[in-house]
């Protein structure tokens, strides 16, 4: 049986497609989220790149902050759900999560069955996700997925606060303004992030092994970071953006096999 | 009356406390308005004036602004806000009792920002276990009947505050009988629970107590309580849990509370329940009995308790209602309660009972993240039962 999971996040949809709950068959993104046609295009790519058809699907499962606006789902399921039955999927034993999107981070702990145990949320602010990357971006006149190739070739790190994107704006132009090194200041950015997700994720408590999911997680300077903060290797996964989606489809599966 | 009858009447009063205090005052009562947490409503009540909760409301603070700090409770702001705003107009007095800073703060700025109404302040002794606090406490009562009687109350009279005490503690049994009693039916929504919580703060006691004897010998009369099934709503999937915190009435996140599938079974928010757990004791002088109510009360966080026994409480009631988890409502920038959620967590988590906190506050505008956090705590609940 075929399942399908779409992830309608702030930024970008994200969809995976599985075969019998346990093979992956086809994944999808769009740069479009909440409000656009990206997550009928994600689907129809799906359906594409699988050669099937949408009667041969079992059953579609939304999640992410549009998971209501998908009317086309059989079930509706919070991301943090699904990015914890995603990561399990792809790391058996992962006991930590830690998810920054487009516009929040979660960190999630999982028991050794791979549920849920506790999650903590971060306060409603873009500081500390892939908001405040892109807004750090334009600013230097970079793309967010430059970011982590410039903050390889930093030779020392430039402290930005954490506290707040519109500070943290007003810090990166002052120091624009004083000649610092811009690959420095955008290590320091990268610093940003991973201090205020690594507070949150001691708030929740780590325990490896520890994975991370969402767009940020592809940002190599953010999770080296992180993992230098928190004390701990990061597990990633190319596909660490698709742990919703792939989340989603799996938990289509298993609920509609207990429901049939 | 109806069950449904009655659930309409509370609501109408929960959601119009102006429409109240109208009514109140077009009857010729004489209103004095009570801020969280805790007032000595039978004294009020006994020198005839209707004592209504002033817990603020849910609105977009402007003029409140220029008297506080950004990071204060949105509570006391709202206050503030409502009394520059003329919400309470025709209100006899304002009583403030000093529990936290920032109701110390309130009594302050309530006396330049609303001088058109006057303040009484009620302090409290902070270390209630002793005989001086009785003490103080009693001469603060006495202060506060005589400035009763100097805005127009009758004077004291002992007789006169027994049955209020009467009365009151009456509606404490009441309330709590109907607490216990709407865990056992999950027809009544969240959005109803908090409703005759709320109505409570503003009709006078004595409707109140017979709409709410009358729903419970209502509920009591059939399983269903005569009232419709909720949408989607098998008894079986409703979640059952409590809730905890300051306060929790925002009409949206009720709803969200709804359409995600929980059950309040029981709760100890300041605003709710916690004003009814303790009674006055019966036979003594009553302002003695007064005295000793406030001195008994335990598991509050504006009420100095160095054991910390709100945390084992709240497990010990959890597992006592069956509830699968614990929602910890965090007012922001509450520090008392902020000291609690420690303690609570870390009780909860021992115990293997689900825990949430969720920050609130009178000015939410985004319930986006709250209805996440909601539907990701239910469906951590389901996942244990697999």
């Amino acid at each position: 049986m075929y399942s399908l999971g779409i992830d309608i996040g702030s930024t970008t949809s994200k969809g995976a497609l599985l075969a019998d709950g346990n093979r992956i068959v086809a994944t999808a993104l769009r740069n479009a989220g909440i409000g656009t046609d990206g997550p009928e295009e994600v689907v129809k790519e799906l359906l594409r790149a699988s050669d099937l058809d949408e009667g041969q699907i079992g059953v579609t499962v939304s999640t992410g902050y549009g998971r209501t606006l998908y009317p086309e789902a059989h079930y509706r399921v919070s991301e943090l759900t699904c990015h914890a039955l995603g990561a399990h999927f792809i790391f058996p034993g992962i006991r930590t999560l830690i998810d920054i999107g487009g516009q929040d981070a979660k960190v999630i702990s999982l028991d050794g069955a791979g549920r849920m145990s506790n999650f903590q949320m971060n306060d409603k602010c873009a500081a500390g996700t892939g908001r405040f990357l892109d807004v750090m971006a334009g600013i230097l006149q970079l793309r967010a997925g430059d970011l982590a190739g410039e903050a390889a070739l930093a030779e020392s790190i430039c402290p930005i606060s954490s506290t707040c994107t519109v500070f943290a704006e007003s810090e990166v132009i002052s120091h624009l303004a004083q000649g610092v090194n811009r690959k420095d200041l955008v290590a320091g950015i990268c610093e940003s992030v991973a201090t205020r997700t690594g507070s949150l994720a001691k708030r929740v408590g780590v325990t490896p092994p520890l994975a991370m999911s969402g767009g940020v997680a592809l940002n190599e300077g953010v999770r080296g970071a992180l993992s230098r903060y928190l004390g701990v290797e990061i597990l990633f996964s190319p596909l660490a953006q698709f742990f919703g989606g792939l989340g989603a489809a799996l938990y289509g599966y298993q609920t509609y096999n207990k429901e049939n | 009356m109806t069950n449904q009858e009655i659930l309409s009447v509370l609501a109408e009063a929960a959601g119009n406390p102006k429409k109240q205090l109208h009514h109140h005052l077009s009857q010729g009562r004489k209103v004095v308005a009570l801020a969280p947490v805790y007032a000595p409503e039978e004294l009020i009540h006994s020198q005839g004036f209707v004592p209504m909760g002033a817990w603020g409301a849910d609105l977009e603070l402007q003029e409140a602004k220029a008297f506080f700090p950004a990071f204060i409770c949105s509570i006391t702001q709202s206050i503030v806000e409502l009394g520059i705003r003329g919400a309470y107009e025709g209100i006899h007095a304002m009583v403030i009792p000093t529990l936290c800073d920032s109701l110390k703060v309130l009594t302050q700025n309530w006396k330049h920002a609303v001088p058109s109404i006057p303040l009484i302040v009620t302090s409290y002794p902070q270390n209630r276990g002793i005989p001086a606090a009785q003490d103080y406490l009693k001469s603060g009562f006495v202060q506060i009947s005589e400035k009763l009687e100097e805005l127009g109350g009758t004077p004291f009279s002992e007789e006169a505050l027994a049955k209020s005490i009467d009365l009151y503690n009456r509606h404490r049994k009441a309330m709590r009988e109907l607490s216990s009693t709407l865990g056992k039916h999950p027809r009544i929504s969240a959005r109803q629970r908090s409703d005759i919580f709320k109505s409570a703060h503003f009709m006078r006691k004595e409707d109140h107590l017979e709409l709410v004897e009358g729903l419970i010998e209502g509920l009591s009369d059939q399983e269903s309580g005569g009232l419709p099934h909720r949408k989607e709503d098998g008894p079986a999937s409703r979640t059952r849990v409590i809730t905890t915190g300051i306060l929790a009435d925002h009409p949206r996140l009720l709803n969200i509370l709804d359409e995600t599938g929980f059950h309040l079974v029981a709760d100890d928010l300041a605003h709710e329940s916690r004003q009814y757990r303790t009674d006055a004791p019966t036979g003594g002088a009553p302002l003695d009995a007064l005295v000793e109510r406030f001195c008994k009360q335990q598991h509050c966080s504006v009420l100095f308790d160095p054991g910390k026994g709100r945390a084992s409480y709240l497990a010990d009631l959890a597992t006592r209602e069956n509830a699968r988890g614990v929602i910890y409502f965090m007012t922001k920038f509450c520090d008392p309660e902020e000291f609690d959620l420690v303690p609570v967590k870390r009780n909860c988590d021992a115990a293997g009972i689900p825990f949430l906190s969720i920050e609130v506050d009178r000015q939410m505008s985004n319930f986006s993240q709250a209805r996440t956090a909601l539907e990701t705590f239910k469906e951590m609940i389901e996942q244990r039962r697999m």
